[in-house]
């Protein structure tokens, strides 16, 4: 079976504890060799925020859980990578007009 | 149940900004029992009670009255706003937050704000009315002397760490604090003279 490499979530978080808290634990559990935290909206009570993680095997139940005990709930999973090498998305015509058309 | 490490007990203590809060009620409460045993000692000199017995039961039942209402006012207060606290957060998150580290924090700050509630104005106390403990040894009036001294000795320190605290003139705060207890005395004297 693959094993995840890359992992891309949006995830709705209150203030406390911290992204920087956040960031430590999922960079602490096996399997992930790097983690991004990113800032993306804040009100007076929660804050959203992408998560992304890469390693040789990431287990998503794992991240879930770290991430539910910190108070957080995952509203999407963006972007997930497996497979033995990590590759990007493909261009495609449709792709382009898209953009155009944006 | 496991216990947390201590740690974990840090994360909650970031968390829940437990500094701050405990820092406030160690103060207050410190500052309340003082003041109260300080009343009861004003009280005994002017009301003649020359029995240390007497005084160590009179002010230590006070300690124990003051450290239960610190305990479970601080406690049930603590709880009621957190929980509500909570709550406002669990409708933003659309999520239980109960068995989180915010919740956990919380539990967590009920507890030890309640424990510095009830045991800084019992600890307070307890100190100013230690020379009676002394009684079969050292004369009443002598008891009665050194008790004063520690209470207003405590009321100076309080005032320097409050001082401390907000960065203001140390000794300034002291003798505010002192001041305090100097009008405490200077009642308790109007009521001996008085009654």
């Amino acid at each position: 079976m693959s094993k995840v490499r890359r992992l891309v979530l949006d995830v709705l978080k209150p203030h406390q504890p911290t992204i920087l808290d956040l960031a430590v634990r999922l960079g602490d559990l096996e399997g992930v060799e790097g983690t991004d935290v990113v800032l993306n909206e804040i009100d007076n009570k929660v804050e959203n925020i992408k998560i992304t993680l890469e390693g040789p095997h990431i287990n998503f139940d794992e991240v879930a859980a770290v991430i539910q005990e910190s108070g957080g709930s995952i509203h999407s999973i963006d972007k997930v990578s497996t497979g033995k090498e990590l590759i990007e998305e493909a261009n495609t015509p449709q792709d382009i007009s898209a953009r155009w058309m944006r | 149940m496991k216990l947390p490490s201590i740690r974990t007990l840090r994360k909650y203590h970031r968390i829940a900004r437990v500094g701050e809060i405990a820092r406030r009620y160690f103060a207050m409460n410190a500052f309340d029992g003082v003041l109260t045993i300080l009343g009861v000692l004003v009280g005994s000199w002017f009301g003649n009670v020359r029995d240390a017995g007497a005084v160590v039961t009179l002010g230590i039942a006070a300690s124990f009255a003051m450290g239960v209402s610190g305990f479970y006012g601080a406690y049930m207060t603590e709880k009621a706003e957190r929980s509500r606290s909570l709550a406002e957060l669990e409708e933003s998150t659309l999520c239980n937050l109960r068995d989180t580290d915010i919740g956990h924090a919380s539990t967590y700050a009920t507890i030890v704000v309640s424990l510095v509630d009830g045991f800084s104005p019992f600890a307070a106390a307890v100190i100013a009315v230690s020379p009676f403990f002394l009684g079969d040894i050292i004369p009443i009036e002598t008891a009665f002397y050194a008790a004063f001294a520690l209470a207003f000795a405590e009321l100076f320190a309080l005032g320097m760490y409050l001082g401390a605290i907000s960065r203001d003139r140390m000794v300034l705060s002291g003798i505010k604090m002192v001041t305090a207890g100097l009008v405490c005395v200077a009642m308790g004297y109007a009521l001996g003279a008085t009654a």
